[in-house]
């Protein structure tokens, strides 16, 4: 194989990509690094699935390239070296965990003990159970089983861990981990911040088939982190818009809910705009407000710039 | 080199493909009772005990339930399967694994071919006990054309599963099923059916085996063969287009 040294393991170069017309993916660049995890982190139907299933070969590019380990995608080697988990993924119904997971370890030459795998998914217990007697969560767990069965040196997740219990969330995280550690490239597709946050070395975030931000999850955090004041006034929402920091303005009830990258002046100006201002609350924002923020404000950067 | 350290062995991946086929269909019953025992059941209730103790009679319909046995396993077992395992996900993570493209074919080939192997010797046991006498060379042929007859129902079970979601598949290969048997002679001869419904029958891949089948047990004049074997190979081709063009068509 005649893989440049400096390429990227996976990469993608401005790849477009269309659902009956709909643009998904315009001019998409995109690089997957050896031993590390990669969360595209976005709201549904930002295109992450898309990214993933680019990377993977499942989706074909309208436009544009895709290369995995320096050839396409499609080639039973690129496929020998990948482990996937898709967003939907039905089990043999009838077969048992480990019979499911041996069947699919024995695709690959280098595949695991199917009892190693069993452990590593947190599926030991379950081994003779079927897969049609599996809860949500417990099938997720199979379905991750099958991705890392065959030593994988690309993993690709597509939201791994829904219906997870915290604790399996963690177990399934610290594999992941382990595999990147031990040089696997990590592809994570989620909606979850705090799965990005606690997985990831790079998050890249992505809204309407564009790359937002990207960076350390510390540097994405900073980016993304605000904090709500909660006020109770009788004056109109209106009013406050302009305060300092305030980057949104909602009512929530009886109260108006300000969402403001630099509280203490917005707060300041708040007092000085309704000097009646007797009930008010500072908390920080969730994560999960903040990220719904950024993509907010970049829909209306890019409304404007189109305007 | 790497090339061959990253690629598993194809034929343990066939072996293991084909047997984990057959193990996860043996464990539905409700696959497996209808498509296994309803063809000898019907044998015994219509051929041998309603008729009479004639061994002709047993001979007959010896020849075409071996047919009918064939489309159960065939139909439903790649029709409505394969529906439920690509609407699943199941298929297209196999489809991106390193499995090769054949395995998952020919391990359901391997299936239908199994179970209908279960059938047939049913129904030679119950048509032995009715009073069949048949010469070596006579059952090689029929057994020849019974194995042969999974092809074209194969195809065209693939056809409908690669097409249809499982529900629906479930219902087309109901409806093919029943217009095979009924309208192909397997139950009963066409010459019972009304004119329009016997013109029919020369469509059916199940008519033409069953008289290729009634040839083989000596029920019929083996020089018409042609007669028969022509327009099932051209319905076998068809029935390949038709699995083909659907395989085509769900691959994004």
């Amino acid at each position: 194989m005649s893989l440049n040294a400096n390429a990227p393991l996976a990469a993608l170069y401005e790849v477009s990509k269309a659902y009956a017309g709909r643009p998904v993916l315009d001019g998409f660049d995109f690089a997957l690094e050896a031993g590390s995890v990669t969360a595209l982190l976005g709201p549904n139907g930002a295109g992450k699935s898309t990214v993933a299933g680019l990377v993977t070969g499942r989706l074909a590019p309208d436009h544009g390239q895709v290369r995995l380990f320096g050839s396409d995608p499609r080639t039973p080697l690129a496929r020998a070296r990948m482990g996937i988990m898709l967003q939907a993924g039905g089990l043999p119904e009838t077969l048992t965990v480990a019979e499911a997971v041996d069947l699919h370890a024995g695709y690959f030459a280098r595949r695991l003990p199917t009892a190693a795998v069993l452990e590593q998914a947190g599926l030991a217990a379950l081994a003779d159970r079927r897969c049609d007697r599996l809860s949500g969560g417990e099938a997720r767990k199979v379905q991750f089983a099958l991705a890392i069965a065959g030593s994988p040196d690309l993993l690709v997740l597509d939201e791994p861990t829904t219906g997870f219990d915290p604790e399996a969330r963690r177990a399934m995280w610290h594999v992941v981990r382990v595999k990147a550690e031990g040089g696997a490239a990590v592809l994570l597709a989620t909606h979850h911040m705090d799965e990005a946050e606690a997985l990831a070395d790079r998050i890249v975030v992505i809204a309407d088939g564009r790359i937002i931000a990207d960076g350390a999850p510390a540097a994405i955090k900073a980016k993304v982190a605000a904090t709500a004041i909660r006020l109770r006034t009788r004056l109109a929402a209106d009013r406050f818009r302009a305060a300092p920091g305030v980057v949104k303005v909602e009512t929530v009830g009886a109260d108006l809910s300000l969402l403001t990258t630099a509280p203490r002046a917005t707060l300041e100006a708040a007092f000085a705009i309704d000097p009646a201002l007797q009930h008010f609350e500072v908390t920080g924002a969730s994560l999960e407000d903040a990220l719904a923020n950024l993509v907010q404000s970049n829909r209306t950067a890019a409304l404007k710039e189109a305007a | 080199m790497m090339t061959t350290a990253l690629i598993a062995s194809a034929p343990a991946v066939y072996a293991r493909e084909s047997w984990a086929e057959i193990v996860k269909s043996a464990r539905m019953p409700q696959f497996i009772i209808p498509t296994i025992a309803l063809p000898p059941a019907f044998y015994a209730l219509f051929a041998l005990a309603m008729g009479q103790g004639s061994a002709e009679g047993a001979t007959r319909a010896l020849a075409t339930f071996g047919v009918f046995a064939v489309m159960g396993p065939a139909l439903f077992g790649f029709g409505a399967n394969i529906a439920a395992e690509r609407e699943s996900g199941q298929l297209e993570l196999k489809r991106l694994s390193p499995m090769p493209a054949g395995a998952q074919i020919t391990a359901k080939l391997a299936a239908t071919a199994a179970f209908s192997m279960v059938a047939f010797v049913l129904l030679y046991g119950l048509g032995l006990a009715g009073g069949v006498s048949l010469s070596a060379a006579q059952w090689a042929m029929l057994v020849g054309v019974h194995t042969l007859a999974i092809i074209p129902f194969a195809l065209i079970g693939l056809g409908i599963g690669y097409r249809l979601g499982q529900k629906g598949a479930i219902a087309v290969a109901n409806i093919v099923f029943l217009a095979m048997a009924v309208l192909g002679g397997l139950w009963m001869p066409i010459a019972m059916l009304p004119d329009a419904m016997q013109a029919i029958a020369w469509a059916l891949p199940s008519y033409h085996l069953g008289e290729m089948a009634l040839m083989a047990a000596g029920q019929r004049e083996a020089a018409n063969l042609w007669l028969h074997a022509a327009p099932l190979a051209l319905i076998t081709l068809a029935a390949a287009v038709f699995a083909w063009t659907g395989e085509k068509a769900q691959a994004r």
